[in-house]
């Protein structure tokens, strides 16, 4: 009887670890499936859409005080963003390499022509990589940035090392990014990737306290 | 009596077998390499390993994948702002003589169909000529590329690609 009891209890235990291994096998096979799903689905850098839609690190910027900056436009004046309270700024993070950076500015020099007399300006922080220790480099550097904004006349201030930016607004992860802020010097939206020129002139009009 | 209890003994190294043979990945074992490859927009897929003649030149096909819904400039992107794809090997044991990229394939983005771009797409192979010497070689390359989708870009990234190198 005794023995009956160990063999029935052996035989119990065996059913069960075999049993928590294949519930461990199933699980891990139904992470990996979703694992490699994740790696086939078709990659998305940008969130499209309300501020809701906002990438987690970008969203907590809006209805805060835009962090400040004193930055180096390409012909080495000095460009604080303070400087601009009471005007409504739009702070477009770009590069000469992003093709979609290309495609929105020619509508940002269109809205910033339009909106400039009612108090509207655009600081274009260029993401460019730079090398501050290498000064001829740097001085080609800053001249193909200043070409390429003179190429699609950007008449507003062009900023350098916009990289030294990207941790206080949000890891700037992809490009265009946008940020929109109203004459008290609060972001009141942004924008990730490439959207309109309607959704961005709205966001002018709502930076500028719903003038049109 | 002994021999009874030696069998009993068996049964945790059964156990033990009969779970290992499951191939299981346990709830605490983590998978690191494949979370970094979901972020990575760029993976080196293969060679791990070559074998060359030492001291002459020899060819070696290295295999890239671009993650989908993305697309990286060619090795010579239409626009001069553009950055172009490059493969390149610090000197060493291992030297980069040259390197053969695929032609491009013609890309437009939807919002500016006037606009052709030259990308690689899905997966794509870099022809190397490299140079060993005799021995063992853990080759160290790099992959510059830029990466976008339809809407934005992602800054300039490098990853590293790295071969074993066997030079007999």
């Amino acid at each position: 009887m005794k023995r009956n009891t160990v063999v029935l209890f052996v035989v119990l235990f065996l059913l069960a670890a075999f049993g928590w291994a294949g519930w461990a096998n199933w699980e891990s096979r139904k992470q990996a499936a979703a694992r490699a799903a994740a790696m086939n689905a078709p990659a998305d850098l940008v969130m499209p859409g309300s501020e809701g839609d906002l990438p987690p690190t970008i969203a907590p910027l809006i209805n805060k005080p835009a962090p400040n900056f004193t930055l180096e436009d390409v012909h080495g004046k000095k460009v604080s963003l303070d400087a601009y309270k009471g005007k409504a700024v739009l702070i477009n993070f770009w590069a000469t390499w992003c093709g979609p950076c290309k495609i929105e500015t020619p509508w940002l020099v269109d809205l910033r022509n339009q909106y400039a007399a009612k108090g509207f300006e655009i600081l274009a922080v260029s993401e460019d990589d730079l090398d501050p220790g290498d000064k001829q480099k740097l001085k080609e550097e800053t001249q193909q940035i200043s070409s390429f904004a003179q190429q699609m006349h950007m008449d507003y201030p062009v900023l350098l090392g916009g990289d030294a930016l990207s941790q206080p607004y949000g890891g700037l992860d992809s490009l265009p990014t946008s940020f929109f802020v109203d004459r008290s010097g609060k972001v009141v939206a942004a924008q990730v990737g490439l959207t309109s020129k309607d959704e961005i002139e709205g966001n002018i009009r709502k930076a500028l306290g719903g003038q049109s | 009596m002994l021999l009874r209890r030696k069998a009993w003994l068996a049964v945790p190294a059964l156990l033990a077998a009969g779970l290992a043979s499951a191939q299981t990945k346990f709830p605490w074992q983590s998978d690191g390499a494949s979370h970094a490859a979901k972020a990575a927009s760029v993976v080196y897929l293969f060679p791990e390993q070559v074998e060359v003649t030492a001291g002459k030149p020899s060819t070696v096909q290295m295999h890239f994948r671009v993650a989908q819904g993305l697309h990286i400039n060619s090795h010579t992107p239409k626009d001069s702002y553009l950055i172009p794809t490059v493969f390149s090997i610090p000197p060493g044991a291992v030297q980069l003589k040259g390197a053969s990229y695929p032609e491009g394939a013609e890309f437009t983005l939807p919002v500016d169909p006037s606009t052709k771009l030259s990308v690689y797409t899905g997966e794509f192979v870099i022809t190397a000529q490299i140079l060993a010497q005799r021995g063992n070689h853990l080759a160290q390359g790099a992959l510059h590329y830029q990466a976008c989708d339809n809407n934005a870009c992602m800054p300039p990234k490098t990853i590293p690609v790295v071969m074993d190198v066997v030079g007999k």
